[in-house]
């Protein structure tokens, strides 16, 4: 809400500033979000009179008129020609400034003649958005005049945030209220005021309302003679400086209104009405109608129409329709001043996806009560802008409900307050907002008014009592927490992980949690969620993976030229499971590029071993172990890549990216990556147990030993025989070449282990390490064709 | 061998020997030179032999000039050995030197996320009160996220939102942490001290300062006696625990659905102390929505609201993310920009 400070004043004269105020309703709740001074840029703007428009000698378009400036005559070259000898215009002359140009005016020819500064368009001025012509003043200025100041442009502009449950604040007479609540001020509203004739409105017009319950009332008053004219400048200016268009006055008048008193508004063609008469009705489930904005809107049976006796007119308190809309035809206006159910409006603005003046305060709670101040205000203002007749009494049906009294326990508000409050502190700050109230020993009843819509019970009140005596008079204490704070399990789990994460060397991304479907095909998923109402296409979907979207990341970061990628993210994937969402957090990794660009990495390139490691540093910081299982399919290398299990139940993945896919997605390179489902990683950590006793104490025989073996013998196989085959004595087992080529033959490799042989009780001797040897050799040869390499 | 001709040869010898021994360039050299001249078939060591079949005159003057003769070139050899031992170390040095001013082979270095670290932090300036983590699902139904927190289904507040459905009816990806204080009391009675960390979801396009995803630290107390002033005072110790004990917070009025009276909480700026600056523009930091928690609530949980009351704050981890670190742009904790995240490396 866009309040001018001189209309705020008009209700609730303060002498505070702009900015004194600002902080002062921002201290209450209001919070002004800006002060704004649309003219601060205006200055030196005169009025002047035209004594002549001639032709530019040089152009066709450009004129030139000669000006009265009260205490002189000049001459400036025109682009329109609007204006005619003996009009009142703007004259910005030399060293003048207007608020729509930065550098001030000067002299300066064009073509030709010299124009001394220019005559003035009312958006140059910052009166209206108009650019057509010269802004033609009233007559009645003196030429010399100071602009600014005859037509009350130093003005402010405060800018309000309306939060949901304060309506009232849509109005420049609910801001007035706050501002003398919280200043003391004296609040003047006064009655609207015109002549009525004597033909009656409920003579020439007839209401019924079919659905009181969406339109508790339905207020019409009958103008007749309206003239078709402008708006007062300084009206238009107002309504510029509030964010309203001007348009005509009568059409301004009733945004002035609906401004002021915060009840919306509108005027029908009476001549186009049939009957003339309104039937306030729900729509028939697909009828349609052309609004306004020349959009035909299809109704469903829930929406509220306003109808003449045959046809919709308006959608009730969203928008008129087309065809009984006031133009500069209109003489005759039937003015609408109602009272529309909150809900209803909603529902009906969200289906139409249309919101506007009228719907944003429907939707919120408009005064019940003043919707016959709102009608005669704008007939107030119509009878001085624009001439017009208003006929006797209103056709009015319906009314306004009861004012609800709400009790408030000063030792409750006290108590939830934190300091003391008394009947006599709560009836002043009542007092303050204008409402009535009575004391009833410790209790204080309150008359809560009909722009109150948020005041329901006792502590609605218990709220107005300290926000108005001030938040700052709150103390600070703490409460008295008796438990040991803490982190669950499940929560501490996911912690763990990342630190494991985060020490194997990689960085932590978080990203956005949405797929398409081409993300989803690229996993696999079948049993994906899908968001029903995306801003894109592209995240029309929860991801089931992370990957997908860490590729992407991964992607942009080789686009940014970065070497060395190795990130990983903690995070939830969805599923649909039996039709039901499904959360479960997860962890992803990816690497590609140079594993360490700097001058001792030899430009090594990350691959499916660095996924591993970071894997098994994982397993290891969890005290659980991982296997490996069957190679994956696509999106993965079918040569380098393997599901991962634990305890032999699949948990995730890990490997490169299928080259082809890799391709597809615009990466180049080897990609390694890895995924892991963590409740089940969680389960199986939570009973690894820690034994820090029996470190050994007798030294080990150590004996390195290479097996030559076929390439396609997996080296877990070797591994696995080797270990059953030493038996206890074995301490330690470690893989530490792998060797292919000459000498061997091909099809052939060598595998070599470091062994240890260690006994609990004992120096272990050498014979029973050779024992121990030969049975390994024995056994790989056996099992696995396996050839101890001797020398 | 006659005296005197032993005796000329140890004369010589001792003089050759120590001229070799001077000479020596390596330890090799010196070797050898010990061989000639004090092996056993260096003359020093026949002269020595012969000793015996001398006349016990001549055998104790010349064994004495022979052990004279082994002391000096015994002790020549092991200080030119030292000598030489000492030049090799040198040359060993010399040739084993490096650049240290080369780069260090250092561990790939891993760096938490900005959001993880704040996150951490502002949870575990509450557990460390005595608030125990909560957790809820990041899916929610329309009584966690709208009804039970006072927003019924015509209520404005949903417009402010507007939010991400999924296919399965009644249920959408939440709007608030704040669901989580219903799904809390639900599960437990009072008193209840938790913060619920967690990811939220608004249809919002993305810019600078909104995204469709971001995340929320909630609070809440609720317990006999709570008043407003708890709340003021939780915060602030809240805000000297994160920004400094410098730090002071302001409550003004602002409107949640879920609380009455409600708040909007700032902290004074901790780069310019509220004297106004780049980051805070007017001395304060808007930090949080907080209030107390509205009957309604408690009397959705089950919860007696004559006897409990309660607090409840929820807080942007992205915004203290923000304002901590200098960025500008929500967009770069989504990005996955390694760039961005090396910067925090250093984080603790």
């Amino acid at each position: 809400m866009r309040v001018v400070l001189s209309w705020l004043r008009e209700f609730c004269p303060t002498e505070l500033s702009a900015e004194e105020l600002a902080e002062l309703l921002t201290s209450k709740g209001a919070e002004v979000e800006a002060v704004e001074r649309p003219w601060e840029r205006l200055r030196g703007v005169i009025a002047a009179r035209v004594l002549e428009v001639r032709d530019h000698p040089n152009s066709d378009r450009l004129c030139v008129a000669r000006v009265h400036t009260g205490s002189g005559e000049t001459e400036v070259v025109v682009g329109v020609r609007n204006m005619a000898p003996g009009d009142i215009v703007p004259l910005a002359g030399p060293g003048a400034m207007v608020p729509l140009l930065p550098e001030p005016l000067a002299a300066r020819e064009i073509r030709g003649v010299v124009s001394n500064g220019m005559l003035c368009a009312p958006d140059e001025l910052g009166i209206s958005h108009s650019h057509e012509g010269i802004l033609i003043l009233p007559p009645d200025l003196e030429p010399g005049t100071d602009l600014k100041r005859a037509l009350g442009l130093d003005d402010a502009v405060l800018d309000i945030e309306v939060t949901p449950n304060r309506p009232d604040f849509l109005s420049v007479i609910g801001i007035a209220r706050e501002v003398a609540a919280a200043t003391g001020a004296p609040l003047r509203i006064p009655e609207p005021t015109f002549p009525e004739e004597e033909e009656r409105a409920d003579e020439v017009a007839t209401v019924r309302v079919e659905d009181p319950e969406r339109c508790p009332r339905y207020l019409a008053r009958v103008l007749r003679d309206v003239r078709h004219v402008a708006s007062p400048i300084p009206v238009q200016a107002r309504l510029t400086a509030a964010g309203m268009r001007p348009i005509s006055a009568a059409v301004d008048a009733t945004n002035y209104a609906m401004l002021e008193v915060g009840q919306p508004l509108h005027p029908f063609d009476l001549a186009l009405l049939k009957g003339p008469g309104i039937v306030v009705r729900r729509a028939r489930e697909g009828e349609r109608m052309v609004t306004l904005d020349g959009v035909e809107r299809v109704l469903t049976a829930d929406d509220l129409l306003i109808c003449d006796l045959e046809r919709p007119v308006a959608v009730a308190g969203v928008m008129g329709g087309e065809v009984a809309e006031i133009s500069e035809a209109t003489t005759d206006i039937l003015l609408e001043s109602a009272s529309f159910e909150r809900g209803g409006i909603q529902r009906t603005r969200r289906r139409l996806e249309l919101s506007t003046e009228a719907s944003m305060r429907f939707e919120r709670g408009v005064d019940p009560e003043a919707v016959p101040r709102g009608a005669d205000r704008a007939c107030e203002l119509m009878v001085a802008w624009c001439g017009a007749r208003v006929l006797s009494g209103a056709v009015d049906v319906g009314r306004a409900p009861e004012r609800r009294w709400v009790s408030m326990r000063t030792s409750r508000a006290s108590m939830l307050i934190g300091y003391e409050v008394t009947p006599a502190d709560a009836v002043s700050v009542f007092d303050r907002l204008g409402m009535r109230s009575r004391i009833d020993g410790e209790v204080v009843h309150v008359e809560i008014p009909g722009y109150r819509v948020d005041i329901e019970r006792e502590v609605d009140l218990i709220e107005e009592v300290v926000r108005i005596q001030g938040y700052d008079r709150v103390g600070a204490t703490l409460p008295p927490v008796r438990q040991a704070g803490g982190v669950p399990e499940t929560v501490a789990f996911l912690g763990r992980v990342r630190e494991l994460l985060v020490r194997a060397g990689l960085r932590e991304v978080q990203l956005v949690p949405f797929v398409s479907e081409t993300d989803l095909a690229l996993v696999g998923a079948t049993d994906a969620i899908r968001i029903t109402n995306p801003l894109q296409a592209e995240e029309g979907w929860l991801r089931t993976s992370l990957l997908p979207n860490l590729l992407k990341a991964v992607r942009r970061n080789l686009h940014r030229q970065v070497r060395s990628v190795a990130i990983f993210e903690v995070g939830t994937v969805f599923r649909l499971v039996a039709g039901r969402p499904e959360e479960r957090p997860s962890a992803a990794f990816a690497l590609t590029g140079v594993a360490d660009p700097g001058w001792t990495g030899g430009g090594r390139v990350y691959d499916v071993f660095d996924a591993k490691g970071v894997l098994e540093a994982v397993a290891a910081g969890l005290g659980i172990r991982l296997d490996h299982g069957e190679a994956l399919g696509r999106p993965f290398h079918p040569g380098r890549s393997a599901a991962v299990l634990l305890r032999g139940e699949r948990v995730g993945v890990l490997g490169e990216l299928h080259p082809s896919v890799a391709a597809a997605l615009d990466l180049t390179g080897r990609i390694a990556v890895g995924e892991l489902d963590l409740p089940r990683l969680r389960e199986a950590a939570s009973e690894a147990r820690i034994v820090g006793a029996e470190i050994p104490r007798f030294p080990p025989v150590r004996r390195d030993l290479a097996f030559v073996v076929d390439v396609d013998v997996p080296a877990a196989a070797v591994e696995a025989v080797l270990r059953e085959a030493a038996g206890e004595l074995l301490d330690a087992c470690l893989l530490f070449d792998v060797f292919e080529g000459d000498p061997l033959p091909p099809g052939k490799r060598s595998l070599a282990f470091s062994v240890d042989l260690r006994a609990p009780d004992r120096t272990l001797g050498s014979e029973e390490a050779d024992a121990v040897v030969a049975r390994i050799a024995e056994r790989l040869a056996r099992e696995l064709g396996a050839e101890l390499r001797t020398g | 061998m006659e005296p005197e001709q032993a005796r000329r040869t140890l004369e010589t010898e001792r003089e050759r020997g120590l001229r070799a021994i001077a000479e020596a360039a390596s330890l090799d050299d010196l070797e050898r030179a010990r061989v000639t001249f004090l092996g056993r078939r260096s003359p020093w060591s026949e002269v020595q032999r012969s000793l015996g079949s001398l006349p016990p005159e001549a055998r104790r003057e010349l064994g004495r000039l022979a052990n004279e003769v082994k002391a000096a070139l015994d002790g020549a050899l092991a200080a030119r050995r030292a000598e030489l031992e000492a030049l090799a170390e040198d040359e060993l040095l010399r040739t084993d030197r490096v650049d240290v001013t080369l780069p260090g082979r250092r561990p790939r270095p891993g760096s938490f996320h900005p959001l993880t670290i704040v996150q951490e932090e502002i949870v575990g300036i509450f557990t460390r009160m005595g608030y125990r983590v909560a957790e809820g699902p990041e899916i929610e139904d329309d009584w966690h996220n709208f009804e039970a927190l006072n927003i019924p289904p015509d209520h404005p507040a949903r417009t402010m939102k507007d939010s991400l459905y999924i296919d399965v009816p009644g249920l959408l990806l939440r709007t608030e942490t704040s669901a989580v204080q219903i799904r809390t009391m639900e599960r437990q009675e009072p008193p209840v001290y938790v913060v619920a960390p967690g990811r939220v979801y608004r249809r919002e396009a993305v810019d600078a300062t909104h995204g469709s995803v971001f995340h929320q630290v909630e609070g809440l107390a609720v317990d006999e006696g709570i008043s407003f002033a708890d709340l003021k005072g939780t915060l602030e110790a809240f805000a000297r625990a994160l920004f400094g004990p410098e730090r002071r917070v302001r409550l003004n009025p602002d409107y949640f659905p879920f609380v009455e009276p409600g708040a909007q909480v700032a902290v004074s700026c901790f780069l310019c102390d509220g004297s106004g600056c780049r980051v805070c523009g007017n001395g304060w930091i808007e930090l949080l929505g907080a209030g107390m928690v509205h009957p309604k609530v408690l009397e959705n949980c089950g919860y007696d609201a004559e006897r409990y009351t309660g607090f409840a704050f929820g807080m942007g981890v992205e915004r203290v993310a923000m304002v901590r670190y200098g960025v500008n742009d929500l967009r770069l904790f989504y990005d996955g920009d390694v760039r961005f995240l090396e910067r925090f490396e250093g984080a603790a």
